[in-house]
């Protein structure tokens, strides 16, 4: 069965009446994930939605029912995101598990962002606005969260991404003295674990935002979504990665730190100085050797892509930035 | 000895057959990775100018930190690296000479893989 037909069966059964699929879109494709907009009709209501399909379950992170629930318990909690209207696991109606939901106008492309948030001169809005989605979703009890959500062991979130950023250090296929530099340093500075772990979304960031002239509309791709320290979140949308060229305006290049941590306070977030630079360090070194390990997936023939090949020679950036966070005093 | 063009020149002849030529007749996601294989024999072409030089400028920073003028720059950064995994404190002075050294050989690499990055020198 194609996407098209599989979509209006589905959604036929879910109406209880016969449903047409129209303006199928293939909006982006990733490795995970492919995000398709249509519009269905109906005799008695028409919408325009959003399916998330998941081609192979045995790549996935977080099975899509989680991802839906999830998404349904930040939506409650207040944070803008899709409204999902129903979870389908039945892989042979189009190709893979998939959920469907509310399909949110705006721009997502990330340099197209920055530019309709500089034309509208709404950066500091954005930025506050980002700031108040994730308190509200730090907010919400962990104990309503998925059961699938991952847990750091032992409730020791620094810890547990020390260990692994230490791991993917030692794997390197080459030392980088400047990862070692910035190991080290991540070691030496590493603060007490969070009081409280909260669940985090831990790809919120230019790119998974959908953005319109006035401002965010929706956060998306929930699949990395876990149990953890929230200043782990509130870190990553300020490393330079996320800033695509505007470098100055460290939260995503929409704007400084300023309106980012009002909103995130005002929302009732609790901000940690020193867990907040801590987690930039650490996400810009465990962003390197992320980088570092595609290069590997492509040398030992698991992932031949000369984009793959083309990661590792940004390790540089990621060193450089790396150094840029982490000066002697 | 191979007549002209030299082999950073024909790198560039490459790099812009690509860019001009390739990245118009391509769509999709073809498209980002012929963009990156333009960009990637850039790359290269500014490794083969710059590379000797910055290397042996590397190498002589490191053996400065290192106190080791015979080692070579792979066996200096081997060593490096493991005396900064080793937890024994390294001292104020020596962490700065450490930093700097590094932070020079960052903008070095930058030069090569991406021109420009280190223009920002904030966080």
């Amino acid at each position: 069965m194609n996407t098209a037909d599989g979509l209006a069966a589905w959604l036929s059964a879910e109406w209880g009446e016969p449903v047409t699929i129209g303006g199928l879109d293939q909006s982006s494709a990733g490795a995970r994930r492919t995000n398709v907009l249509f519009e269905a009709r109906g005799a008695s209501r028409s919408a325009r939605l959003a399916a998330t399909i998941v081609p192979s379950a045995e790549i996935q992170i977080l099975d899509v029912a989680s991802e839906a629930e999830v998404r349904d318990v930040a939506e409650r909690g207040g944070v803008p995101v899709p409204h999902v209207h129903g979870v389908c696991l039945d892989p042979d109606v189009v190709g893979g598990p998939f959920f469907v939901s509310d399909r949110v106008d705006g721009e997502t492309i990330p340099r197209r962002v920055l530019r309709l948030v500089a034309q509208g001169g709404v950066g500091a809005r954005v930025a506050a606005q980002i700031g108040q989605a994730l308190a509200r979703l730090h907010a919400v009890d962990p104990r309503t969260a998925p059961v699938a959500l991952p847990r750091p062991p032992g409730a020791r979130p620094i810890d547990h991404a020390l260990d692994l950023v230490h791991t993917a250090v030692a794997g390197l296929l080459q030392p980088e003295p400047a990862f070692s530099y910035g190991l080290r340093w991540l070691r030496e500075h590493r603060p007490s674990e969070p009081v409280a772990l909260t669940i985090v979304h831990s790809d919120v960031r230019n790119g998974n935002l959908i953005v319109g002239p006035e401002g965010l509309r929706a956060i998306l791709d929930w699949e990395g979504a876990r149990i953890g320290d929230p200043m782990e979140d509130v870190a990553w949308p300020c490393t330079r990665m996320w800033r695509f060229g505007e470098d100055a305006s460290t939260v995503g290049g929409f704007a400084g730190i300023e309106p980012y941590r009002a909103g995130y306070e005002s929302a009732g977030g609790t901000w940690d100085e020193e867990r907040f630079r801590w987690w930039r360090v650490l996400e810009t070194l465990r962003w390197g050797t992320g980088l570092a390990g595609q290069a590997a997936a492509h040398l030992d023939g698991r992932f031949r892509s000369i984009v793959m090949a083309g990661s590792g020679r940004r390790v540089p950036e990621l060193a450089y930035d790396l150094l840029s966070l982490t000066r002697p005093a | 000895m191979q007549y002209r063009p030299t082999t950073t020149e024909l790198l560039s002849d490459v790099a812009a057959l690509l860019e001009n030529e390739v990245l118009d007749a391509v769509t999709g996601p073809l498209q980002h990775r012929v963009r990156v294989a333009a960009n990637l024999v850039r790359v290269v072409e500014r490794e083969l100018l710059l590379a000797p030089t910055l290397a042996e400028e590397e190498r002589y920073r490191l053996a400065l930190v290192l106190n080791d003028f015979d080692a070579d720059l792979a066996d200096l950064r081997t060593r490096l690296a493991a005396r900064l995994d080793d937890p024994e404190p390294l001292g104020a002075p020596w962490t700065r000479a450490i930093y700097d050294a590094l932070r020079a050989t960052a903008r070095d690499d930058l030069a090569i893989a991406k021109p420009g990055y280190e223009a920002w020198t904030g966080e």
